[in-house]
């Protein structure tokens, strides 16, 4: 696709008022309501598997853990902490990639990827703070990391807890000029005068929120590498390293850039919409850093470690190949190929293999590398893993309805000009 | 100008990222209370005195009132321990080779459950004994996964599930009564004591009898050594008591999340930083394409 056919945005004008009012690029693209056909079969199928998965929750409830899942002494942690919450935390880093972009580093042409990114990462943290919640076993005293005196700071966990909660919290902030913008097309009401009111209010402090939420991202996706740093007992060499953190962190930023990717192609079919291939393959290309050195740093610490035969002596050094072919190495040399970066459908299964590669990372640290005692093994039910499905269909439900009612997405003229 | 400013700023940008990662090992305060364990209260287990009785594990059930959680396990079940089990005897058998083996909490000096531990409901008292407190818990079961001799337990079939381990009988130690499985023992293989005491009587039953015994009390130092210190005659890693090292377990962790977290230092100065860079990233000539492109 044609990368320049699209008006190249002006830069910010730092004149005095402009800094006072926050500069507002929604007036550059103006976002609609996307108002399509809400219940297509995809969107009731998704619905379905979301009151089965309500359902086995309840079961969960009244009868524990044990009765839907095959967790177990060995395995304490099973898929639903996996998936759901940890690849679930990583995947929606997109919204606070995004944002930094636009509002720290200044690049406003990607501005139209910021409110999308921001929904699904909403949706994402929603649905992984769930995860939380279905998996702990006192869940009616989920709210104790907040109490002070319950406070533990040598605790990853503990961290990843407080900044998962607030940034839930930052997100829904960030999210509010999407709900304002809506209301304040209402009718005359109340609500439209309050809406009104407030949204200048929120425009001045809103870039304090952005950084806030890019610093607690930054702490919370490397602490959820943190976590494993406990389990140098259990978790397989490859994979233990005091890089963990880092590692986590670069693989969240990398991915979050993909997640926007494959998020906007869909939406663009979804609702008929035109592909942004420009910023698209932007993007595409900003990921390669954190990847490649990602998988430098993953190789030098195997080399220092002197690790690095285990690579090829056992299955371990098979999946770990696999799933640094998939999350670094393939991509990073697909991409550096400008062909590849700005073919829309290159670019779709690229992406997803990044996102393949990471869920496996994931899995791998979470789950297959974390060996177990006194022969223990895991494999998880059929229910936990529609409980789980059910948790990714709502996203997918959860980001047609919003983009569908709120101004989500912006309007196509924006990008039409020449 | 702009440029190279800009440039800069982001480099600084990434290199404060990097050092909130991988902090510095100077900034770190380990979260050790305690700096000397001797007069923690201890148990010595004598395994070859041990005659596989389950005394112990059955007075441990009934006192506890667990029957009530399920039957009584042991010799077969994977890790023998369980919600119904906090004390364990297990046989290992291999030729000649035969040992018992009694399976429970270790109390661990610097325990990695009490790291893990989000809301400190484990916590480590000044009499080592590592204690439990449900109302804190949340059930995350991070502890499970972290303990390092796959110690607690968790109620799996329950609504309101807790964590069961070994709790070292904290109240009748607190009345000045032994264990009940010290109580409970008919061959005097558990001893109760302070752990200076206990190492040395351990030292001189070996020194006294080499050839029934292996060359090292388990425990002593392995994972930073703990409360319950062990004597064998078979290897200790035949009977499941890996060596972990001297280093505690617990110590990298911990130093990077203090590190992190000492005084706040690095997520304010990121939050500093970034707050420059966008100023920065505001100042540049508008004329100027790489401004807003790369
Ligand atoms: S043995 Fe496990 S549960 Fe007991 S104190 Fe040590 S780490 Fe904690
Ligand atoms: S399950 Fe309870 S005791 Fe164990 S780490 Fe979680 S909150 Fe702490």
């Amino acid at each position: 696709m044609d990368e320049h056919s699209y008006r190249k945005p002006r830069p910010h004008l730092p004149t005095k008022e402009d800094i006072a009012q926050y500069e507002d690029v929604w007036e550059r693209f103006p976002r609609a309501p996307q108002e399509k056909k809400l219940w297509t079969p995809a969107f009731t199928t998704g619905v379905a598997i979301i009151a089965v998965g309500i359902l086995l929750l309840l079961i969960r409830f009244i009868f524990g853990l044990g009765s839907i899942t095959n967790l177990s002494s060995g395995f304490p942690w099973g898929l639903w902490i996996a998936f759901d919450v940890v690849v679930g935390i990583a995947l929606a880093s997109g919204g606070f990639v995004t944002a930094a972009l636009v509002y720290i580093f200044n690049l406003g042409k990607y501005s139209p990827l910021v409110r999308p990114a921001l929904v699904t990462a909403l949706l994402g943290y929603a649905m992984a703070a769930f995860g939380v919640f279905i998996d702990v076993g006192r869940w009616w005293q989920l709210y104790n990391p907040v109490l002070p005196w319950h406070w533990q700071g040598s605790s990853a966990l503990f961290e990843v807890a407080l900044c998962v909660m607030s940034y839930l919290l930052v997100l829904i902030i960030e999210f509010a000029p999407t709900v304002i913008d809506k209301l304040s097309t209402n009718k005359d009401s109340k609500l439209k005068r309050f809406a009104i009111r407030i949204r200048p209010i929120l425009e001045k402090v809103m870039i304090l929120f952005i950084i806030l939420g890019v610093v607690i991202s930054t702490m919370h996706q490397s602490s959820l590498g943190s976590i494993m740093l406990l389990m140098s007992h259990r978790l397989h060499a490859l994979w233990f390293t005091p890089w963990l953190p880092l590692l986590f962190l670069m693989s969240a930023i990398a991915v979050g850039m993909h997640v926007v990717i494959v998020e906007s192609m869909l939406s663009a079919k979804t609702f008929g919409r035109r592909i942004e291939m420009p910023l698209l393959s932007g993007l595409a290309k900003r990921s390669i850093a954190f990847l490649g050195l990602y998988v430098i740093i993953k190789l030098m610490d195997l080399i220092w470690a002197d690790e690095f035969t285990m690579l090829f002596t056992s299955w371990w050094g098979l999946l770990w190949w696999v799933e640094v072919l998939l999350f670094g190495m393939v991509p990073v040399f697909l991409l550096s190929f400008k062909a590849f970066r700005r073919d829309p459908r290159w670019l779709f299964w690229i992406s997803w293999m990044v996102i393949g590669g990471l869920i496996l990372n994931r899995f791998n640290v979470y789950l297959f590398a974390v060996q177990a005692y006194d022969g223990w093994t895991y494999f998880p039910t059929m229910w936990e893993v529609i409980v789980s499905a059910s948790i990714v269909a709502f996203i997918f439900v959860g980001y047609k309805y919003l983009s569908n009612k709120f101004p989500v997405l912006h309007k196509e003229e924006g990008l039409a000009k020449a | 100008m702009a440029m190279d400013r800009r440039t800069f700023l982001r480099v600084s940008a990434g290199a404060a990222g990097g050092c909130l990662l991988c902090a510095d090992a100077t900034l770190a305060s380990p979260g050790k209370k305690q700096q000397d364990f001797g007069s923690n209260v201890a148990m010595l287990n004598d395994l070859t005195r041990c005659v596989g009785c389950r005394a112990c594990q059955s007075a441990c059930k009934s006192y506890y009132d667990l029957d009530q959680y399920g039957p009584m396990e042991g010799l077969d079940t994977p890790g023998g321990l369980s919600e119904a089990n906090h004390c364990v005897i297990k046989e290992y058998k291999e030729g000649d080779e035969q040992s018992y083996i009694k399976r429970q909490c270790m109390h661990c000096n610097h325990p990695s459950c009490v790291s893990a531990c989000p809301v400190a409901a484990l916590e480590k008292q000044d009499n080592g004994v590592v204690t439990y407190d449900p109302d804190a818990c949340i059930g995350c079961r991070y502890c499970m996964v972290a303990c390092p001799f796959n110690v607690p337990r968790f109620e799996w079939n329950s609504a309101a599930p807790k964590i069961q381990k070994c709790t070292f009988c904290e109240e009748r130690i607190a009345a000045g009564e032994d264990p009940v499985c010290e109580d409970a023992c008919p061959t005097d293989a558990i001893t109760f004591g302070t752990r200076d005491e206990l190492l040395k009587e351990a030292h001189r039953r070996i020194a006294e009898n080499p050839d029934r015994y292996e060359n090292e009390v388990y425990g002593e130092t392995n994972a930073g050594g703990t409360s319950v210190i062990y004597l064998a005659g078979v290897s200790f890693d035949k009977l499941g008591l890996r060596d972990f090292g001297e280093e505690p377990l617990p110590e990298l962790a911990e130093k990077v999340q203090h590190g992190i977290f000492k005084f706040f230092v690095a997520p304010v100065a990121l939050f500093g930083l970034l707050g420059l860079t966008r100023a920065s990233n505001m100042r540049c000539d508008p004329d100027d394409e790489d401004c807003i492109e790369e």
